[in-house]
């Protein structure tokens, strides 16, 4: 148990962090929770969280498959739509429409996945492209008005008053940050088990993967089925928390943000897209403040410079940073201690 | 007799791995060199290094005189050098004379080594407008020969031209080279050796990366020990 | 024999698409079905002319290019402001080839100058700062505005227009802004190295002298465009679009993907950022809401003989449509189809007989073997790259009088231009041929079911919908196709 904490420590002390903080700040401020700066940044915290999900969920495909999709906004779009059209339309209940929604959202990745990932890498990037772009079109479109509310989005999803996320604002924020830690333990767990090897293994040289004898298309179906659920329920949560669903949340900006997300905390770690997503929302946040719409530009650029020049994101860079540094240090300790003075080079 | 190439020492990665770490030799201008070891020993990354394709990371690669480390293939190739690679690399889509033109340097670079190609090389004039990708495997590798001959170059880097052909096609393949040699420089790589004991006048060993033993080819044909240790075969 | 074989696949396509159409045209006039027709192979057109590039492009290097529909809306922008606006261009394009010059120093730079890790984040930031200064208060949506407001006509103030020595600063700041980034990120390769000095210079002196040109001609240039006929400046639209897209195109490979050819991954990344960065930038500028361009002359005249009869009539009166098997059709859409015709022609006569075309196609099987023969692939690469991006941009220009000019164009085409490789085989130009004609004539009949509506026999009323469900239905087809060929119809196996 005390190894478990002090691997983990880090981690525990942000959830800690993360369980004080609306409290922390009531207290402060002396605002209420629901009022103020507690309730602004609650707000800000949920959509974190929702955003991490998505994040997270991207990097399964991107950072621990090796798959690249420009269509996640698809599974994102789909959650949100489905729950509402479910819920507000077919007078469903909250838990059998996400039922609803595992289900669409993993027939839809294995159609996509079975239909572009026997090919060339590139296709499945494409394809997912399109998918989504002709998902956004038809959500768009005024023949499903009565449904989608076309441009203006699906509006008004009625939810019982104790998931409201209006009223129970605090609730709300532990609902979203339970949802988070869940679904990090849960990826966690599929990157430890056996299949999450073979993805790596597909990550790193798929042609070699092949060769030892794994059916690599099955895994990179799994992959992508597993992406797409957590994809849509990160969906179905941002369509609980504004309770309407809209066409940006299929657009490709969308996907960008959460490739954004991923490579700015550092593909391939399950905490660094989750750092990612909270980096991009403040970062956003400001910028918004300061630059009003011209950040979106200033955006595209910052994510532009680092692909180019941070491809390893913050957990990545720091990683391989915090390496060299205490290797440095352990070596120097080890002359201290046996008193060479000098190391062997 | 002055060398026309000179390696000095070179290391060459590819990616974290070393794969050259310290391979030198000196090819005789008009000799053939035959660069001999193992499968995996680093003999056509070597060839890579010379041309560029591979840059060394360190040591020098000396043609004509000039230092062309780190120069770019292109630039290497126009210095003189022809390069057959292994496996046929010919340009399967393209037509058996397209693969020759696509060599030219200059205009007339084909019609004036005509001669000497077709002289060397009949079968090709024959098919000359098939696409490379329907020749048999045998003529795929006269081709690529072929190809580097359209230039006037000093040195010839040669990779594995027998593998996978018909002992038949290795014979008159050998008949090709001798005669090629009294025009231009090779430096060869051959698994087979006694196609490469029978046309080189002088061999480089390497094993592992690095250079182990060089001299007079007639001198390692009788020594049969070391032709034991490091190709593994007679 | 050996030829059925080898061309099974595309044979029984066309068999395929063959029994389609007489299917799907069965009961249709024959009026309905040749204005169906040419409206599909109108789009085609244009889908051609964004998908063969994006089909050259990945052939040869390997690179998907995510930004290729934002190039035909660059295009298209480009061009449709040389037509309408083009004091726009000529108080912008000075700034811009300012930076270029600067950046351009950095083989020079990197030669004399190697900066630590934080001097170059220093640098970076004292870029930025130079160039927001050098920007300030630029009255660019002034400019922008004009072309709204006085479309084509020659304005004789020098409204919106700032005096030559702001502009000069600006143009200093920016030069300096070029160079320091260009410093911040120089890196000391054998290969910077060895570029003569001279070129360097030359191309940086170049730079230089044509912004200070554009610059000083800006008022004679600008009348001497609106002054020119509609129907030459139309043309001359037509180069500036393909211009345009060609140097973005040749920019992108050199600047951006060329450094990230060891990391496939990153080189798609950074299109699709582009594709974010390009759209914001068309935000803007130009602001959110489209415009429309008009139609050159040539296909825009109307008189009591219009429609014309035929095309040789066509010719004399140059009327907006002609009738073709008894119903009018825009004469300025069959314009479209012969550029595509053209352009169709000129990569294959590129491809098949010259010499650059031979590279080209063995590039495609080997590039490290053709740059073995002494070849420079690597500017193999960026011409293939902006011939690539040229006919995206010409595409651009060519649907603006058709379609107008919308941010939203770029997604349009990329998914479309998308679908057609997907279709027809990435890499392949016959395929994207094929592709587009499938894709496009899909697009018109869906366009038409729509917008009449479908009755099956069992249904009681017809329902009809919006284009958007045509729209949405091309990408149907994409799945079809690699449900049953994962690679495409002209498609290698791997």
């Amino acid at each position: 148990m005390n190894q478990f904490i002090r691997n983990n420590l880090g981690y525990l002390l942000l959830l800690a962090a993360l369980v004080i903080l609306p409290y922390a700040l009531a207290l402060i401020t002396g605002d209420p929770l629901n009022k103020g700066l507690p309730l602004f940044v609650q707000g800000l915290m949920i959509q974190v969280f929702i955003l991490a999900v998505f994040a997270l969920s991207y990097d399964i495909l991107m950072g621990h498959t090796g798959i690249l999709s420009f269509g996640h906004a698809l599974f994102f779009g789909t959650g949100a739509y489905t729950l509402g059209i479910l819920v507000k339309y077919g007078q469903w209940s909250i838990p059998a429409a996400i039922v609803a929604v595992v289900i669409i959202a993993a027939l839809e990745s294995f159609v996509i996945g079975v239909l572009s990932l026997r090919v060339h890498g590139v296709y499945f990037a494409m394809v997912t492209l399109a998918f989504a772009t002709v998902a956004f079109i038809l959500v768009e479109a005024t023949d499903f008005k009565k449904w989608t509310g076309a441009e203006d989005g699906l509006h008004g999803i009625p939810v019982p008053d104790a998931l409201n996320p209006a009223l129970h604002r605090t609730e709300f924020y532990f609902l979203a940050l339970a949802f988070a830690v869940m679904v990090y333990l849960l990826v966690k767990l599929f990157v430890d088990s056996p299949s999450g090897r073979v993805w790596a293994a597909i990550r790193e040289n798929e042609a070699r993967a092949t060769s030892i004898g794994y059916n690599t298309l099955v895994f990179k179906v799994q992959a992508t089925i597993i992406s797409g659920i957590i994809g849509a329920l990160a969906g179905v949560l941002n369509a609980l928390w504004n309770l309407s669903a809209t066409p940006q949340t299929m657009g490709v900006d969308t996907t960008i943000n959460a490739l954004l997300m991923c490579i700015i905390g550092g593909s391939g770690t399950i905490i660094g897209p989750m750092l990612g997503a909270g980096v991009l929302q403040l970062l956003g946040y400001l910028l918004n403040l300061w630059l009003g719409s011209v950040w979106q530009l200033v955006f595209g650029l910052i994510y532009i410079l680092l692909v180019l020049f941070v491809p390893y994101g913050i957990i990545g860079t720091w990683r391989a940073k915090n390496f060299e540094w205490r290797a440095m240090w352990r070596d120097r300790l080890q002359r201290v201690a046996t008193g060479t003075g000098k190391s062997s080079g | 007799m002055s060398n026309i190439l000179e390696l000095h020492s070179i290391h060459t990665f590819i990616g974290q791995f070393h794969i050259l770490e310290g391979v030198s030799l000196s090819v005789a201008e008009g000799s053939i060199t035959a660069l001999l070891g193992r499968n995996g020993a680093g003999k056509t990354t070597t060839l890579k290094s010379i041309i560029g394709l591979r840059p060394p990371r360190e040591g020098a690669v000396r043609f004509g005189g000039a230092d062309i480390r780190g120069r770019r293939p292109y630039d290497i190739a126009a210095l003189g050098i022809g390069y057959v690679p292994e496996n046929r690399a010919v340009f399967r889509a393209l037509t058996v004379e397209e693969n020759l033109r696509i060599a030219e340097r200059k205009k007339d670079d084909l019609a004036k080594r005509g001669d000497l190609i077709f002289g060397l090389f009949p079968d090709l004039k024959k098919f000359i407008k098939l696409s490379a990708g329907q020749l048999s495997g045998g003529q795929q590798q006269m081709l690529a020969i072929a190809r580097s001959l359209v230039p006037e170059n000093r040195l010839l880097l040669i990779d594995e031209p027998s593998e996978g052909l018909a002992p038949i096609l290795i014979e008159q393949l050998m008949e090709s080279i001798r005669s090629l040699s009294a025009h231009t420089t090779i430096l060869l790589v051959e698994q087979n050796f006694r196609m490469a004991s029978q046309l080189a006048d002088y061999y480089y060993l390497i094993d592992d990366g690095k250079s182990v033993q060089n001299g007079a080819m007639k001198d390692l044909v009788n020594d049969r020990a070391t032709v034991q240790r490091y190709l593994g075969a007679s | 024999m050996t030829w059925l074989n080898k061309n099974r696949n595309p044979l029984i396509t066309a068999l395929i698409i063959l029994i389609a159409l007489v299917l799907a045209f069965s009961g249709k006039s024959p009026q309905t079905t040749s204005s169906i027709i040419l409206s599909g192979v109108t789009l085609a057109a244009l889908y051609f002319l964004v998908a063969s590039g994006v089909s050259l492009i990945f052939g040869l290097m390997d690179v998907l290019n995510f930004a290729h529909g934002s190039l035909f809306m660059f295009g298209a922008y480009a061009g449709w402001t040389f037509y309408t606006n083009p004091r726009l261009l000529f108080n912008t394009a000075p700034i811009l080839l300012a930076v270029l010059a600067g950046l351009a120093l950095s083989p020079i730079l990197a030669r004399f100058v190697a900066l630590p890790r934080w001097a170059r984040w220093l640098a970076v930031l004292f870029g930025i700062a130079m160039a927001i200064f050098a920007l300030r208060d630029f009255p660019i949506d002034k400019l922008v505005a004009m072309g709204m407001s006085m479309t084509g006509k020659i304005i004789p103030t020098a409204e919106a227009q700032e005096p030559i020595a702001t502009m000069l600063l600006r143009i200093g700041g920016m030069f300096i802004a070029g160079a320091v980034a260009s410093a911040a990120t120089a890196t000391r390769s054998a290969e910077r190295l060895e570029a003569p000095m001279s070129r360097t210079l030359g191309i940086v002196g170049g730079l230089v002298a044509l912004a200070l040109i554009t610059l000083f001609v800006r008022d004679l240039g600008e009348q001497a465009i609106l002054g020119t006929e509609s129907n030459w400046r139309f043309l001359l639209a037509l180069g500036v679009g393909a211009g345009t897209g060609a140097a973005l195109g040749a920019l992108m490979e050199w600047g951006l993907i060329r450094p990230l050819y060891a990391r496939p991954i990153y080189q798609i990344l950074l299109t699709l950022g582009l594709t974010f960065v390009f759209d914001q930038v068309v935000r803007f500028v130009w602001g959110p809401a489209g415009a429309f361009m008009e139609i050159p002359q040539w296909f825009n005249t109307s008189s009591q003989d219009c429609p014309s009869d035929n095309l040789l009539l066509w010719f004399s009166q140059h009327c907006d449509s002609i009738f073709v098997m008894g119903r009018p059709f825009p004469s300025y859409r069959l314009f479209i189809i012969l550029v595509g015709a053209i352009m169709v022609l000129g990569i294959a006569l590129l491809l098949q007989r010259t010499r650059f075309g031979m590279i080209i196609r063995a590039g495609v099987q080997d590039s490290e073997m053709v740059e073995a023969l002494g070849i420079n692939v690597r500017r193999v690469f960026t011409l293939v790259f902006a011939i690539g991006a040229g006919l995206a941009g010409l595409g651009g220009v060519v649907a603006a009088p058709f379609l107008g000019v919308y941010p939203g164009m770029a997604m349009e085409f990329l998914l479309q231009a998308f679908i057609v490789v997907v279709i027809g085989g990435l890499g392949s130009i016959p395929g994207a041929v094929v592709g587009a004609l499938l894709v496009g004539l899909a697009r018109a009949y869906g366009d038409h079911i729509v917008l009449a509506g479908i009755q099956l026999p069992w249904m009681t009323d017809a329902i009809s919908g919006s284009p958007a469900i045509a729209r949405a239905s091309t990408v149907l087809i994409m799945a079809i196709v690699l449900f049953l060929k994962p690679t495409g119809i002209f498609g290698k196996k791997e």
